[in-house]
């Protein structure tokens, strides 16, 4: 049976339903030690001294490590994004901070101890002098001339600024039928796996050796920055990945935590384990999106766009060796998303500020990307009087339109925007909604639909960067029994990329799937690869397994072939057997050729055939252009997915409150090998959309002190917030991928966003009502209803008969209101 | 985590935890349930020396009623879902267990105990408007005696209670709600969230009390508004539009915080008065025993 | 300060030495190695550390150890005595995809429990109701709400035991360093 395809349960299934997964707070070695932060209680401040004489005298307490230890025998954190490389500034961002916090969160000091309670209690032994300096928290007030510095030594606020131009946007705004402008933000937002971060780290004074296991995506990568922090030899490092409980981006190294807890098992000669508690979480692995977009867009009557501009503001926090600001980078680097707008102008404004820095969340950018062009899609649909489909359709890259070169320079592959845009309007009985609105309002409920469309680039590479980049290895052998074992680059915090491998080498070997096992996350045992992000897990992982697999076929069916005496090319292989094509009957089981590899190797069917039943693999992929032409630019991602999706709310005019009541996605990630465990990856993607547009929100106050600390008041949706989805997939292959998948970890959450701001427009077509910033909380929601003009010029508000307060207080009547 | 060494008591009757609350006093902190106090201590805002767990004393977890006297007893150690499942709750006091099914999630309300909440005293507590609305009294006792405090002066301000440091809540008295119906409401930015703004409302037939609308997370205490005149004059457009007026005066100054600034905790007071109030009257018309 | 506790954990009578300030998942993971109640805030939120004390759900991060004296304590290991037994709960949860990265799991999987205990046929709205103590970050929670009535269905006997797609080898970390 073909396993392509099918929708085969994740393998690691059984044993975390048990409760028997191995996380890393689950990794507990003999004396082992353990290690508290002590964080910066200031967004800015200078560090006059430290006294850690108090907690070093406390009982329990084995060593005290500040500043002074991590200028002395630590060197500053390698960056994972090549900052220097595209003209960003940079600085030297060490373990533990000596002189100057940045923000709310950052390491001024490590306590190891024998016991959890003792370390955590020493750490307000600790006596740190501060002296305050100005804070820096509005991103545009940052960029006014004398604002205060967050990096004095750089003279300004801006990491990065960057202009993409293609055309000539001028001439097109004055050459188009109108023009207008708006500005829309999305909010500061985390990911919250439920795990959090933690690390263990095991040295070997007589072997040299340093033994780390960490809630990490990138085990190769982390190999490599320790090393570099460390100041010793890779070979000196096994990085093990236990079962990740989600990462979503934010458990990719360097992070100051990781080289402390290597560095403290070194020096005390005792395992040390560090696990993140939640407000840790929240104050620094890191945050996203926190953007304000400010466009002018010319139109014509037919709802063709020509020209637009965008200035793109993005409060990326302090900058430190963390990826995450580069999302800001991709943000702009991918508009106009998947429109066909030849003249357009983006800038690009990356404003640091005292926050906790970004770091990669799910999306990385392009969902602030997506936000932003389907805002200012329904902004030309409510200026034309055009449907919302019209202007999309209007815009869209025609699928005979690649490969598609963007203002960035960036190369689209492949796509189908109308096509799927098609099937969801036919999914979702498109033309139906205004008469079930219709019946919803005669009911008195307001309920709207909302349409977004997402472009989600995947597979990053960045020039120069060490980790992020478009390839990666596998290994796959068959032991002489017949059983195969795949040993993967890429790793799998809870996404079912190693069930997608699986298939993909069933298929290629034509064995039996259940005789698989996957083998990730190892640094001594798994070929040298760069782990989980971009999407990249099935789409590198899965393709260097198919390669590595295709090599022990060919060599298998040479040996199969001698056994049935037929040619190699005419054999096939399914379920554990190869056949002649044709002639079922005349076949030849999967391990009795294993067999003889192994133990007739001398014999008449091995016969010139190279011993040993392993290969490793690497996928090169297409589509990568790294040597910049001639405005600077590079193409940097290989594989483009489509979303298109539709949202319908209810809105409770009196009170801002939305509910989401039905979510339909179509998604064109390319070739789909495991249709449940994308299914499944969408589900939570579109989950942590609609979550980070209605219930989350990262917020800090004028002093840049973190108001949003624990899950009481940063809520993630529960069960009861979300809705059943309803999902189908359009497959448009990628051409640079030898099955044709591109990646669809990201997938479903960039078209959420602006989804469900025009559902709320869409739910009160009575008004002219602008939902321009996110979070979509009921305060805001009620605040743009209550001051939103009604189209017929009778005032503001939604019209009262929609409010529900002219409502008869009847009995009968009255318990509907709940 | 919990960083400070603590002495840890769980005493088997009310007599023992008495006791040790007079000879400890404000060192002294009292478990019930633990929602609060736990997540709290945790979090390193709550450091009590000693923590005397009240979850052993099966006497303070009964919820029985006093025919002659009409009222419903609730023991402090209650859970939220012993009350939700009661049939003296649902026969005395349904507006309570209306409120106490909001509380949280069922984790919460499995452990969650009403004392602790009515301790904790959390402005946006699901219980409290519903207390006040239903004349509630909080039985408290310490080696000093009991005293019974009616719930509108129990709640001070933002967790700030009447109970004293030596005192624990040995129970709830709650006036049987007879042929008064009731309501609540309450608004959340996700289930289990404690309510930006909450309302519970009491509807008495005419000639049996005052109707009422007690209030939740626009001040320290919940805020009661009288309705008998809106209820007496049907509900209808100028009555009810002085009942409005009244819970914007009674609201004159509501929390801002990151779920609501002012201006809209003040009409999200009025909005869920206005729909507790109808929803009761509802029920009261339509002769709804709930 | 240490104290004495007995209770029984998974049937098993257990005497236990904590130390006062421990919370019950902390016990239950670092003295008896139950390490399938996971620890995902600390503050009664997540909900990844439920386990079932006395027959009800709670969230063992709000629970002292020693409070825990005389207690009947069920974890996600108590559900079972081999792979081949698992709760019909669990296999419908591997059979219907209910989890991803399964750290909120074991606890997602006790709060299915506590919801089919008392209502074998609940509605889509009352297990969403549930299981709201649990939050789940992969999953958006609609596999899950599906492997639950899957669940119910089994266990009221109206279907048979949920089987998954294939039975595979796990894939695994290299290295289980379970101490």
């Amino acid at each position: 049976m073909k396993q392509v395809g099918r929708r085969v349960t994740g393998l690691t299934n059984t044993q975390l339903a048990a409760g028997k997964g191995t996380f890393v707070n689950d990794v507990v070695l003999p004396d082992m030690a353990f290690l508290a932060f002590l964080r910066s209680p200031y967004a800015h401040a200078r560090i006059r001294s430290v006294d850690i004489s108090a907690a070093m005298a406390r009982p329990g307490v084995i060593k005290v490590l500040t500043g002074e230890d991590a200028y002395r025998d630590l060197r500053p954190i390698p960056e994972a994004w090549n900052t220097r490389e595209i003209g960003a500034k940079g600085v030297l961002w060490y373990p533990i901070v000596k002189d100057r916090v940045r923000y709310v969160g950052e390491v001024v000091a490590a306590v190891v101890a024998e016991d959890r309670w003792t370390a955590a209690a020493a750490l307000d032994d600790i006596e740190v002098d501060y002296e305050e300096l100005p804070v820096v928290t509005d991103p545009i007030k940052a960029m006014e001339p004398g604002a205060d510095l967050v990096e004095p030594a750089w003279g300004d606020n801006l990491l990065i600024t960057r202009d993409w131009i293609a055309g000539d946007v001028d001439a097109a705004l004055a050459g188009a039928d109108r023009v207008v402008t708006g500005t829309v933000r999305s909010n500061r937002i985390t990911g919250v796996s439920i795990e959090g971060r933690g690390c263990v780290a095991q040295w070997d004074a007589f072997a040299r050796k340093l033994t780390f296991w960490e809630s990490t995506q990138n085990p190769h990568p982390l190999r490599s920055f320790l090393a570099e922090t460390l100041n010793m030899s890779e070979n000196s490092i096994h990085v093990i990945q236990p079962h990740v409980g989600g990462g979503f981006g934010l458990k990719q190294p360097p992070f100051q935590e990781e080289p402390v807890v290597a560095h403290a098992a070194m020096v005390t000669g005792r395992p040390v384990k560090w696990i993140e508690e939640r407000a840790e979480n929240f104050m620094a692995t890191g945050h996203s999106r926190d953007t304000r977009f400010e466009y002018t867009v010319g139109f014509n009557a037919d709802g063709r766009v020509h020209g637009l501009r965008i200035k793109v503001i993005a409060d990326v926090g302090a900058p430190t060796a963390l990826l995450g600001w580069g999302q800001s980078f991709v943000t702009g680097y991918s508009l106009p998303g998947g429109y066909d707008i030849p003249d357009t102008n983006v800038q690009l404004y990356v404003v640091v500020t005292n926050k906790c820095p970004w770091n990669a969340y799910r999306g990385f950018g392009k969902d602030a990307q997506s936000f932003v062009m389907d805002r200012i899609m329904d902004h030309v649909a409510r200026e034309t009087g055009l449907d919302r489909t019209a202007i999309r359709y209007a815009n869209f890259i025609r699928p005979d339109d690649f490969p598609h070169s963007q203002p960035s320079g960036a190369i689209l592959d492949s796509g189908n925007y109308q096509g799927a845009l098609d099937k969801l309007l036919k999914k979702i009985d498109y033309a139906g909604f205004r008469a079930l609105q219709a019946q919803a309002a005669a009911e008195g409920r307001r309920i709207g639909l909302g349409l977004g469309q997402e472009l989600t680039p995947e597979g990053c590479a960045m020039p120069g960067a060490l980790m992020i980049s478009a390839y990666d290895g596998a290994t796959v052998r068959v032991a002489p029994s017949g059983e195969v074992t795949i040993l993967t680059g890429v790793t799998s915090p809870g996404c079912g990329n190693e069930t997608a491998f699986a298939q993909i080498a069933a298929d290629v070997l034509g064995c039996k799937l259940e005789t698989i096992r996957v083998i990730q996350g190892d640094t001594e045992l798994c070929p040298y690869g760069l782990g989980n992000y971009s999407s990249r897990g099935t789409m590198y992982g899965g393709s260097a397994t198919q390669l590595a697999a295709q090599d022990l076929r060919n060599k298998l069916a040479e040996v199969a072939a001698s056994m049935l005496e037929a040619a190699p090319a005419d054999l096939e292989a399914a379920d554990g057997t190869f056949f002649v094509q044709g002639s079922p009957d005349r076949s030849v089981a999967f391990n009795a050729v294993v067999n003889q590899v192994y133990r007739h190797t001398f014999g008449k069917h091995a016969e010139g055939v190279e011993p040993g039943l392993e290969s490793t693999r690497y996928f090169r992929m297409g589509n990568i252009y790294h040597q910049p032409e001639t405005q600077g630019r590079f193409s940097n991602y290989p594989a483009w997915p489509f979303g298109s999706s539709a949202v319908v709310v209810e809105v409770d005019p009196q009170t801002g409150m939305v509910k989401v009541l039905e979510y339909t996605l179509v998604e064109d990630a390319g070739t789909v090998i495991n249709p449940l465990l994308v299914d499944a990856n969408l589900h939570g993607a579109i989950t942590q959309g609609i979550g980070s547009a209605m219930y989350e929100n990262i917020s800090y106050d004028e002093n840049g002190q973190l108001q949003t600390a624990t899950l009481m008041d940063y809520t993630i949706p529960t069960a009861i917030e979300m809705p059943m989805f309803s999902i189908e997939h359009q497959e448009t292959p990628s051409p640079f991928t030898p099955l044709g998948m591109k990646g669809a970890g990201e997938s479903g959450l960039g078209s959420t966003l602006g989804a469900l701001c025009g559902a709320i427009e869409d739910a009160f077509p009575e008004l002219d009502l602008r939902i321009t910033d996110l979070p979509l909380t009921p305060n805001r929601v009620w605040q743009s209803l209550r001051t939103a003009p009604r189209k017929d010029g009778s005032g503001f508000g939604p019209s009262p008969s929609a409010t529900g307060a002219a409502r008869p207080a009847v009995a009968g009547a009255v318990e509907a209101i709940r | 985590m919990i960083t400070a060494e603590l002495q840890f008591h769980r005493p088997g009757s009310v007599a023992e935890a008495l006791e040790l609350l007079a000879r400890h006093g404000d060192d002294a902190k009292i478990l019930g349930g633990g929602m609060s106090l736990v997540p709290t201590m945790t979090l390193g805002l709550a450091r009590p020396e000693i923590v005397i767990s009240l979850n052993h004393i099966t006497e303070l977890r009964v919820i029985a009623e006093d025919a002659a006297a009409g009222t419903l007893r609730i023991g402090g150690t209650a859970r939220h879902n012993d009350v939700i499942a009661s049939p003296l709750v649902a026969r005395h006091a349904p507006l309570l267990a209306d409120a106490a099914r909001h509380i949280g999630d069922m984790q919460v309300r499995n452990r969650g105990t009403i004392g602790g909440s009515v301790a904790h005293a959390d402005p946006a507590a699901d219980y409290l408007p519903a207390l006040v609305a239903l004349d509630a009294s909080v039985v408290v006792r310490s080696t000093r005696g009991e005293r019974v405090i009616p719930a509108a002066e129990f709640f001070i301000d933002v967790m700030a209670t009447a109970l004293a440091p030596d005192e624990l809540i040995a129970e709830i008295r709650v006036p049987s709600q007879g042929t008064a119906r009731g309501a609540y409401r309450r608004l959340t930015r996700v289930e289990g969230s404690f309510a930006i703004v909450n309302a519970a409302a009491l509807v008495r037939p005419a000639g049996s009390g005052a109707s009422v609308v007690a209030i939740g997370g626009v001040a320290g205490a919940p805020v009661a508004v009288d309705a008998s005149t809106a209820v007496s004059a049907g509900l209808t457009g100028s009555a009810l539009a002085a009942f409005e007026d009244a819970v914007r005066a009674a609201c004159p100054e509501p929390f801002e915080d990151l779920n609501g600034d002012a201006v809209y905790r003040r009409e999200m007071a009025v909005i869920h008065a206005r729909r507790a109030l109808l929803a009761a009257a509802g029920r009261a018309a339509a002769g709804v025993t709930v | 300060m240490q104290t004495t506790i007995k209770l029984t954990v998974n049937g098993r009578a257990r005497t236990v030495e904590v130390d006062s300030r421990m919370i019950l998942a902390d016990m239950l993971r670092d003295q008896l190695r139950l390490t399938g109640t996971h620890i995902g805030c600390g503050t009664g939120n997540c909900g990844a550390c439920t386990v079932m004390l006395d027959g009800r759900t709670v969230k063992s991060c709000c629970v002292l150890a020693a409070d825990a004296d005389g207690a009947d304590v069920l974890t996600v290991e108590g559900l079972y005595t081999s792979p081949d037994d698992l709760h019909p709960i669990q296999q419908a949860f591997i059979a219907n995809q209910g989890l991803q990265c399964g750290y909120c799991t074991p606890g997602m999987i006790l709060s299915a429990k506590q919801l089919l205990d008392a209502n074998p046929d609940p509605t889509e709205d009352e297990i969403r109701h549930g299981i709201s103590g649990n939050l789940c970050r992969c999953t958006g929670y609609h596999f899950i709400v599906e492997s639950i009535q899957d669940a119910a269905r089994v266990l009221r006997g109206e279907a048979s035991a949920p089987s998954a797609s294939i039975t595979g080898l796990p894939a695994s970390p290299a290295t289980d360093v379970a101490g």
